[in-house]
């Protein structure tokens, strides 16, 4: 190895302590998750969330069952009473057909437009008051989301690497840069 | 024994408090005269030659870059609760005896030395000083005594022999009266020592009762007993502005300005901060005022600074802002541990002030926890701020798995459905048109008949053509998409 390498993961090190400079540190510890066990209930449904980084769960067209998705994970979340925040990019969830005990542990912001929900986004992720954060862009029309800078996904990933926090981003498209995990949604019908 | 805590200058070290001068000569003058004089200086407007008793004109003459301060009761009262409450803090019996002195009754706090004493002096007018006020004290068996020594004290004196300690005195301490004062003064009696001197009867002969209860005042022996106050568990800085403010920067410096002294005055009594009530006067004489509750109790003034900030970036006022009052409603500090399996919010204050930013980011009542009302009308709930500390866990939680989950459509879609035999067969909307290939309804509901918020409509389930799945319904207001099966 040369001396100017060296050097360099040095001065990485030095800058950024506890980043990983060399191949084999990164596989000595695998990324925390949160097991959800939810293939049982329908095939394309994930068994693990990824803890301190980007879900994206892409659910392009109609009936993939991301509604429902959405409803299993907010139960799953109450179940283990944790506290859940849903950034609401258009305003959809029905709440109605929640149980009382999954919305006393819900924190629900009603948003009106994509910017709002991105802001809401990066305000709660920075509380780290949440276990569990779902951004439903889903019915936000597709030419709004596809505005949205990369650099936005880069911040927000980097908002939550430090942290436990699950952070779910329902998306009508692939859409989400800086994603360690996709779960891909198809129709059912 | 007693011990007196003696402010001078009181008046203008309370408007001091609140616009350090340094070492700038400062005079406060009385306002209300036609012709204001000078009430009060400070040791750099003294040394300039400025006294009291001067006009303005003649003590601007005396010192060019003299500042001249007018009284302010929102700053006295201020700095009169501080004194009080330092005071409480190291005695239970305190009594307000005067503007800026507070007397203390030593039984029972074992201070017989003078060691213990003065050590104990230093601790109270250190206290002090953390709140911008020097003050004096003096200790002596009666009250009377021990106000004149705090009045000449430096910082401190402890009177144990009585003609020594008034031998000394000067005369002017007493503020006899003016008649008596001239009298005294002719016959070259200086200090209080040489007026005691003259002995009860000479006084009693020749100056009469005046004379005699300014004889009476230095050589009591009985002690008077104190008009015992408790000071209040609620805590103010108040200010009038000089000049009228229209921005938000100058109102955070004086609000992280009123925070540190506050929470400053709750650590010495081991309280935190419970209530922020926070005051505006507006030049139009409107009042506004905003009571913010703290979730989890605390004296860290960057936590409270960041919630008033939230509040104030938000805040649109009609004329500028003249006076500003923050209280503090105290309260215990509570412990909190966590548990293994954690139901709580990790950091209540940081939730709150998030709450409050996405508040002001969404609108109000579009933030919170959601709770359905007690009716069948449809998408009917309100939103409430949570309480995510009240949830006990452990609690069964229904959830059918086979259910087909909703997205809403808020407001509702307007729609033109076309029927046949009572079944829409065609939709059209802004989202969507075609043919309709299956349904399921009419489900018909209605409610509130009794009063002029009843409804009433039929609601289908059907799947479109290209396989869209969408709940529509028929009101009086016509046909709506009301959201989509996902």
């Amino acid at each position: 190895m040369s001396d100017a390498s060296i050097q360099l993961r040095a001065l990485l090190a030095e800058k950024f302590p506890g980043m990983a400079t060399q191949l084999h540190e990164t596989s000595a510890v695998s990324p925390p998750v949160w097991p959800v066990q939810l293939s049982s209930l329908a095939a394309n449904w994930p068994n693990e969330l990824a803890k301190g980084a980007l879900t994206e769960v892409v659910c392009a067209g109609v009936n993939t069952g991301s509604a429902g998705l959405m409803q299993a994970l907010l139960v799953c979340g109450a179940r283990e009473n944790q506290i859940i925040g849903v950034v609401d990019g258009s305003d959809s969830l029905d709440v109605a057909q929640l149980d009382p005990n999954v919305l006393s542990r819900l924190f629900w912001v009603r948003c009106r437009s994509v910017p709002e929900a991105l802001k809401a986004a990066d305000l709660m992720l920075r509380d780290n008051n949440f276990s569990l954060v779902l951004l439903d862009l889903k019915l936000n029309p597709q030419s709004h989301l596809r505005k949205i800078p990369a650099t936005i996904w880069y911040r927000l990933q980097r908002l939550i690497e430090k942290t436990s926090t699950v952070f779910v981003i329902f998306t009508p498209c692939l859409l989400v840069k800086a994603t360690r995990q996709r779960v891909m949604l198809s129709s059912f019908i | 024994m007693f011990a007196v805590i003696y402010i001078p200058n009181f008046s203008l070290q309370a408007v001091l408090r609140g616009d350090p001068a340094g070492d700038a000569p400062v005079a406060m003058v009385d306002g209300e005269s036609s012709k204001p004089l000078v009430i009060e200086v400070n040791s750099s407007a003294l040394a300039a030659g400025v006294e009291t008793g001067l006009t303005a004109n003649q003590a601007m003459a005396r010192c060019g870059n003299l500042r001249l301060k007018s009284r302010s009761d929102p700053c006295e009262t201020s700095a009169t609760e501080i004194l009080m409450q330092v005071a409480y803090h190291f005695s239970a019996n305190i009594e307000a005896t005067a503007r800026g002195t507070c007397t203390l009754e030593l039984k029972g706090l074992s201070l017989e030395a003078e060691t213990a004493q003065r050590a104990w002096g230093i601790k109270i007018l250190d206290s002090l000083a953390t709140f911008q006020l020097a003050g004096q004290m003096g200790f002596a068996r009666t009250t009377e005594l021990a106000l004149l020594a705090a009045q000449v004290a430096q910082p401190i004196l402890v009177v144990q022999n009585l003609t020594e300690f008034i031998s000394v005195l000067p005369l002017s301490v007493l503020a006899p009266p003016l008649a008596i004062g001239n009298i005294l003064d002719l016959w070259g009696i200086e200090t209080v020592g040489a007026f005691i001197a003259l002995g009860r009867d000479a006084v009693a002969e020749r100056l009469g009762e005046e004379g005699l209860e300014l004889f009476n005042s230095v050589l009591t022996d009985s002690a008077r007993p104190l008009k015992l106050v408790t000071p209040p568990e609620f805590f103010t800085e108040q200010i009038e502005f000089e000049n009228e403010v229209e921005t938000l920067d100058p109102l955070i410096v004086v609000l992280r300005r009123f925070l540190l002294q506050l929470t400053r005055r709750l650590t010495v009594i081991h309280l935190v901060t419970g209530e922020l009530i926070l005051e505006f006067g507006l030049a139009s004489g409107e009042k506004i005022q905003r009571v913010f509750k703290v979730p989890a109790p605390t004296n860290d003034v960057e936590i409270l600074c960041r919630t008033l900030r939230t509040y104030l970036e938000t805040l649109q006022t009609t004329a500028p802002i003249v006076f500003l009052s923050l209280a503090i409603r105290a309260t215990q500090l509570q412990g909190h541990q966590f548990g293994l399996f954690e139901t709580t919010l990790r950091n209540p204050n940081q939730f709150s002030e998030t709450a409050a930013r996405l508040a002001a980011l969404c609108g109000a009542g579009r933030v919170g926890v959601p709770v359905i009302e007690p009716t069948h009308k449809p998408d009917s709930f309100r939103i409430e701020m949570p309480r995510f500390d009240a949830t006990t866990p452990g609690r069964k939680i229904r959830w059918e798995t086979n259910q087909t989950a909703l997205r809403r459509f808020r407001p509702v879609v307007p729609a033109v459905l076309d029927f046949r035999e009572q079944k829409p067969i065609f939709i059209r909307s802004q989202l969507l048109a075609g043919n309709i290939t299956n349904t399921r309804g009419p489900f018909v509901s209605s409610g509130q008949w009794w009063n002029l918020d009843r409804w009433g409509r039929e609601e289908w389930d059907i799947q479109t053509v290209a396989g869209v799945h969408l709940r529509v319904f028929r009101s009086t207001d016509g046909d709506f998409i009301e959201g989509i099966y996902d």
